[in-house]
């Protein structure tokens, strides 16, 4: 995708974002039953912001539009989407999953492991390379998992998810 | 007391084993932080922030002004190294200082930028010890109008001179990020807006896990999708590595210059060290003798580069600590601590604790010294630190953001605040949305909604005190000129009537 027709979609994204805003804005409460001056309305500032987004995003719009469509340089094109949704995957998996799900403690250990893991697996088939990848990356779930969790629980005296 | 005796005595108090010992390892983190690519100063200050929970506030803002000097200047070894800016702050750097390592001059290369960064350092500490007491004095005279549109002021400059292709996408930048600031409870009736329903979202979104997933998670998004998985190591082809004082006293009208431009680049809100490493490298290209050299290895470029990235540091601190608006987004995260420590920057800082900026002032000196003592004496140490490969630094980043950003409340929907800033900023930062208009959008927005609904209330509804107040109206033409002045409709409109009516060939 080139960044002129990124930049056409994200201002339709960003003109509904400040449309909403700015109708949140102003059907919020005006607090009237408090008497409260006019100018400190709450939807007043949030009004303000979804009508300068919706100008925005039209600015950004016109300026894609006049650059025509095949033009500027390509998003999202010069990394690897493997390596992303991997990265992205263990992530989420770990920090709105097995976080809370399962102690901390594991819950860590289990995601640096898997995550180093597959990020040093040996493409070669190497099995001593590969028991070294997998050693390696069992020791650094065990020395995170253990190290973070008593460095927060005995040091800073958080109560670990 | 005079300036000076301020901070001699400030200096004198932080002279114990124990802050000599914090400003010892957290300067050391900042260099090893800021030397990998792909963990940028930011970052490792909104970690560092939420591992300082549990200290005293003076360790704590030691802690982090330590790192955040140490990770600026920790940027120049792998820009001088390996062609790749450990932090944004250091893309000028690599222009000479890897030319120079090509030429087996790594070494002097490394030892130049440590004097760089020293000098810049200590040019900004001078600067900062001299004009933020005025200016908080200034700003004690401040009142909702005139910080309205600092507020304003901050985010229009910042959008502008931070964004990569069009200031339009700064601008954007800093509305999501003010329309952050607007979910919750508000400052004035305590009406909560935008919750949906959810409880959690009463309080608003938190700075610090907005920031440990901008500036975090979408590092780590950032740093995997785009390089292989292991960091190119070069070999240390080291040389001399003690500057010579013939090349220090042969550049010191560029020092000085990098080192006020820095400052002053600083002092300008949301606008980092980047742009005082490139403002200074171009000012010193500019009036040099020797300009067919920069991008060649010119020492004098690699000089004015790291003396401006690092002087902008505490530049930053100025606005951060007198008027609570942050000079570049790490400042923004110490603006967080300052608070989380019971701390309030703004212009009753003189009258609440007017020996804080003596005390940061002599923080920084500290860590200008273990700066310097690390950059001559570890540099083969931090070569072997460019080693480390990605899968095993970055599930350690990872985890830190997520134990760090639940630390703060306790509560595990700030972990899901973060990941939604992180993801959200790897996709705004690939479509080059800059990421420091948004800091200061979140941070700013309290202000920006309350002086303004303050100010309207006080003038019961008119604005007409917005524009005629003095500094009001100063703040209200900066803002329209430069948003106009970047609008290409009205630059075209210009150019046609600088052509109709401007001087013509005969």
């Amino acid at each position: 995708m080139r960044m002129t027709l990124a930049d056409r979609l994200t201002a339709i994204v960003f003109a509904a974002l400040g449309l909403s805003m700015a109708v949140g804005g102003y059907r919020m409460d005006r607090l009237e039953i408090r008497q409260i001056h006019p100018g400190s309305i709450p939807g007043l500032v949030p009004m303000i912001l979804g009508v300068l987004l919706v100008i925005c995003a039209a600015m950004l719009w016109r300026e894609a539009a006049r650059a025509g469509p095949d033009t500027g340089e390509p998003v999202l094109s010069d990394g690897s989407w493997l390596r992303l949704g991997l990265t992205a995957g263990t992530c989420l998996i770990y920090a709105l999953v097995l976080v809370g799900f399962l102690p901390f403690v594991w819950s860590t250990g289990l995601f640096v492991f898997t995550f180093a893991a597959i990020f040093s697996w040996p493409g070669s088939g190497d099995v001593v390379a590969l028991v070294k990848a997998l050693a390696g990356a069992a020791i650094l779930a065990v020395a995170t998992a253990i190290g973070t969790a008593l460095l927060f629980a005995e040091v800073f005296l958080v109560r670990l998810p | 007391m005079s300036a000076l005796g301020d901070l001699g005595a400030a200096l004198i108090a932080l002279l114990t084993p124990t802050m000599i010992f914090h400003a010892a390892w957290s300067t050391l983190l900042g260099i090893i932080i800021g030397s990998l690519p792909g963990l940028t100063a930011t970052m490792g200050v909104a970690l560092m922030t939420t591992l300082t929970y549990s200290l005293d506030s003076t360790t704590a803002i030691l802690v982090l002004l330590c790192m955040y000097v140490g990770a600026i200047y920790g940027g120049s070894r792998s820009a001088i190294l390996l062609n790749i800016p450990g932090t944004p702050a250091s893309a000028a750097t690599s222009l000479d200082g890897y030319p120079l390592a090509q030429r087996g001059r790594a070494g002097y290369a490394m030892g130049l930028a440590t004097a760089g960064s020293m000098m810049g350092t200590l040019a900004g500490i001078a600067l900062l010890v001299m004009i933020a007491p005025p200016l908080a004095e200034a700003a004690l005279n401040f009142g909702s109008f005139e910080f309205f549109w600092l507020a304003v002021f901050g985010i229009v400059i910042s959008g502008q001179l931070t964004a990569d292709t069009t200031p339009i996408k700064g601008y954007i930048a800093g509305i999501l990020g003010l329309m952050a600031a607007m979910v919750g409870s508000e400052g004035i009736h305590a009406h909560v807006r935008f919750s949906m329903g959810f409880s959690d979202l009463n309080a608003g979104i938190g700075l610090i896990p907005a920031m440990v997933g901008a500036f975090g998670f979408a590092e780590v998004l950032n740093a995997m999708w785009g390089r292989a998985g292991v960091l190119a190591t070069v070999k240390d082809k080291s040389d001399r590595i003690l500057p010579e004082l013939r090349d220090l006293w042969r550049y010191k009208v560029t020092a000085l210059r990098s080192g006020i431009i820095g400052t002053l680049v600083g002092i300008v809100p949301g606008v980092g060290e980047d742009i005082g490493a490139w403002a200074s490298y171009v000012a010193a290209r500019r009036s040099s003798k020797e300009a067919h050299l920069y991008g060649k290895g010119s020492y004098e470029g690699l000089l004015a580069a790291e003396t401006g990235n690092s002087a902008v540091v505490p530049g930053s601190l100025i606005p951060a600590i007198t008027l609570a608006v942050p000079g570049s987004a790490s400042s923004a995260v110490l603006i967080a601590a300052l608070f989380i420590h019971g701390i309030r920057p703004g212009p009753l800082i003189m009258i609440e604790q007017p020996q804080f900026i003596s005390s940061v002032a002599a923080m920084l000196i500290l860590a200008t010294v273990f700066m310097g003592f690390y950059g001559l004496t570890l540099t083969r140490a931090f070569v072997q630190v460019l080693r480390v490969p990605y899968s095993y630094l970055m599930p350690v980043v990872f985890v830190l953001c997520v134990i760090g950003t639940y630390a703060l409340s306790q509560r595990v929907f700030d972990i899901w605040i973060m990941v939604g800033f992180g993801l959200a900023g790897f996709v705004l930062r690939q479509m080059k949305y800059p990421m420091a208009p948004l800091v200061l959008g979140i941070i700013l927005g309290d202000l920006l909604d309350k002086s303004l609904r303050r100010g309207l209330t006080l003038s019961d509804g008119d604005l007409t005190p917005f524009f005629t107040r003095p500094v009001s109206a100063a703040f209200a033409i900066l803002i329209a000129v430069s948003i106009l002045a970047n609008l290409s409709f009205v630059r075209r409109w210009l150019a046609s009537m600088i052509a109709r009516w401007g001087p013509r060939d005969a």
